[in-house]
């Protein structure tokens, strides 16, 4: 199958407006990192009990997404499935793409985002954060290096090596993710090894549902054919993942109601906690897998474009949803330091301990999701990421090569 | 030599002193300034090193109020110095106590989750964490009497609930308390081995707290002193 990409003309109005559009969200994300950094951070909702408030909630949905973004490539590269090769370089770029604005939040929302060249340079191997550093840069590098693979002509045989090293890569680096909670012994809400492989399934629900977003719009606002093959086979790619996803929550959850000592916690996010039963249940279950799945197998809305959209944008919101309710609410909950006994303080102790996020959080936020969708808008502009067309002819011809 | 300290919930009476007398040492001191929020307003806080705990033994009336100091209790494995990325948190081999490099922590906070005891306090306006030194930069400090170089807390507590010494030497008074006292660490089963120990409240006959039922000489001891009352 001979595929033709092209970059996105980028000369109008609209291009340049919504560039525009992302370039503003983008300053006011650094503006309010600047402000954050000038009056320091008690002008945000973070307290000593909630120290990682809505900047991580938007940092580590970025950054799980990315690996997530890049296994519409593996599975053309890697599982061999030859339908996906057209996109797989769109996949790389968005997988880049993410990972960058996640990691701006990450680093600006430091406490000293000034001393970022201590964590650049001096290392305690023991902590899982230090490991973290390196299986980010090593997944730029790793991408990068497919993506030149795919995308010069001389490099193509590496691509399969190229591809399924950038495979194992992000596998390592959602691990690396999912145990930066898993590892913490000291909270109720963490020390698991299921929150390893349950950010792994994550990712691929929540990078595939910004892929089909991304798709969409690219070959919309360009006028390129999409087939509808092409994007419902996606969408039962993205039914499948949530459905994973769905799986795992349930596991992960049965396991500590299972262990009494636990109890206390699932009590919480599950029925008293507030916000964050409402969170779990509204959010997380129904907007992020529940409605989904029905848009994507409902006679009704199946074979809709529309419907699709509208899954793959509540997969996202149902993923902002799971990662407030896992970083603010695993915080949100008492320490146990004194098992069975009624604890009072002046400082929240054997209380839940509250948090609202302050518009400075929310701003740097959207500075990363801005940048991620400027540089794949830019990107699309600049190589030649987009095939020219994804029509269902084109995929009908993939198939038939393949079988 | 394990620095640290055995604080004796049996006389702990949990009235703030040392936290204060920590605040005022260490707000001047090598980790300070102690950052206020909203010191005169309507909900003040800030940055402490030492923090007083009260939870409640048994049902009430038949109960008792604990008050329980808490500070670092300088692990032996500190997950604090574990999860450091940059290695900002770090364990003294001298005198295992445990501390944080203000110019090396670049404010990931990460250490806070890991800590089970809380006892790690982000200053958001340095942007840094913090916490307790054990008076680092007063333990040592020869040009202070001998007696004089503990820790602020130990030597402010009016109860002399606080010890201070070496818990790796045997034949030290801290070492001795906690043998004798059957002194305990917090959270043993976490196996981060904190070097601060608690000597538990000793068994007291319980109080009677129903309706006191005098003898004879209880009523005579009554009438004089309604009569010196008059």
């Amino acid at each position: 199958m001979h595929v033709v990409y092209r970059e996105l003309e980028g000369r109008s109005k609209a291009y340049w407006a919504l560039l525009l559009g992302l370039g503003a969200v983008l300053l006011l994300g650094l503006f309010a990192a600047h402000t954050m950094e000038e009056r320091g951070h008690i002008i945000t909702g973070m307290t000593n009990q909630i120290v990682w408030g809505m900047p991580h909630v938007f940092a580590v949905f970025l950054i799980v997404a990315a690996s997530g973004a890049l296994n519409v490539a593996s599975i053309a590269s890697v599982f061999g499935k030859t339908a996906y090769k057209p996109l797989a370089p769109l996949s790389g770029l968005v997988a880049i793409a993410l990972l960058a604005g996640g990691l701006m939040v990450l680093m600006l929302d430091l406490g000293r985002p000034d001393r970022l060249l201590v964590a650049a340079t001096v290392y305690n191997f023991k902590s899982v954060f230090a490991w973290n550093v390196f299986l980010y840069t090593g997944f730029f590098t790793f991408v990068i290096i497919y993506l030149w693979t795919m995308m010069e002509r001389k490099m193509n045989p590496y691509t399969k090596a190229a591809g399924f090293a950038a495979f194992i890569w992000r596998l390592v680096l959602t691990t690396g993710t999912g145990s930066i909670f898993g590892f913490l012994v000291a909270r109720t809400a963490y020390d698991s090894a299921l929150l390893a492989p349950m950010f792994i399934i994550f990712s691929f629900a929540y990078g595939l549902a910004v892929f089909n977003l991304v798709l969409m719009a690219a070959y919309r606002g360009s006028g390129r054919p999409l087939g509808d093959r092409m994007l419902f086979r996606l969408g039962k790619l993205l039914a499948v993942f949530v459905g994973a996803s769905f799986y795992f929550v349930l596991v992960y959850h049965l396991t500590n109601l299972y262990f009494t000592k636990n109890h206390g916690f699932e009590r919480f996010i599950l029925l008293d906690g507030g916000i964050y039963p409402l969170l779990f249940w509204g959010g997380q279950i129904v907007v992020g897998y529940l409605i989904p799945l029905l848009l994507i197998f409902a006679p009704a809305t199946r074979n809709s474009r529309t419907a699709l959209a509208a899954a793959s944008l509540l997969v996202i919101l149902g993923a902002f949803a799971q990662m407030y309710v896992t970083i603010i609410g695993g915080q949100a909950y008492p320490l146990p330091l004194f098992p069975g006994m009624q604890v009072s303080s002046t400082f929240y102790d054997g209380v839940v301990h509250p948090y609202t996020p302050s518009g400075w959080e929310i701003m740097l936020g959207f500075g990363g999701v801005a940048l991620s969708l400027a540089i794949v808008v830019f990107g699309l502009k600049i190589l030649r990421f987009l095939p020219e067309s994804l029509s269902d002819d084109q995929h009908m011809e993939a198939q038939h090569q393949a079988a | 030599m394990r620095l640290g300290l055995v604080i004796d919930l049996d006389v702990c009476v949990g009235c703030h002193a040392c936290a204060v007398a920590c605040k005022e040492w260490n707000a001047s001191g090598t980790t300070g300034p102690l950052s206020d929020y909203q010191p005169y307003g309507a909900e003040p806080s800030g940055v402490w090193f030492n923090r007083i705990r009260h939870y409640e033994v048994g049902e009430y009336p038949d109960s008792k109020t604990v008050n329980f100091p808490m500070s670092c209790m300088h692990c032996e494995d500190a997950d604090c110095v574990t999860v450091c990325p940059t290695g900002a948190s770090y364990k003294r081999t001298g005198d295992g106590i445990v501390l944080v490099d203000q110019n090396r922590c670049m404010g990931c906070n990460y250490c806070a989750w890991a800590c089970p005891y809380g006892a790690r306090e982000l200053d958001r306006s340095s942007g840094t964490m913090k916490k307790c030194t054990l008076c680092v930069d007063r333990i040592y400090d020869q040009a202070l009497p001998v007696e004089e170089r503990q820790p602020a807390c130990v030597l402010t507590c009016p109860a002399h609930a606080r010890m201070f010494g070496d818990l790796d030497d045997p034949q030290s008074a801290v070492s001795m308390a906690v043998r004798e006292r059957g002194g305990y660490q917090l959270l043993p089963e976490l196996g981060y081995n904190p070097t601060n120990h608690y000597l538990p409240p000793r068994k007291h006959k319980p109080i009677p707290t129903g309706e006191v039922v005098y003898g004879a000489w209880a009523k005579v001891k009554k009438l004089v002193n309604r009569v010196v009352k008059r």
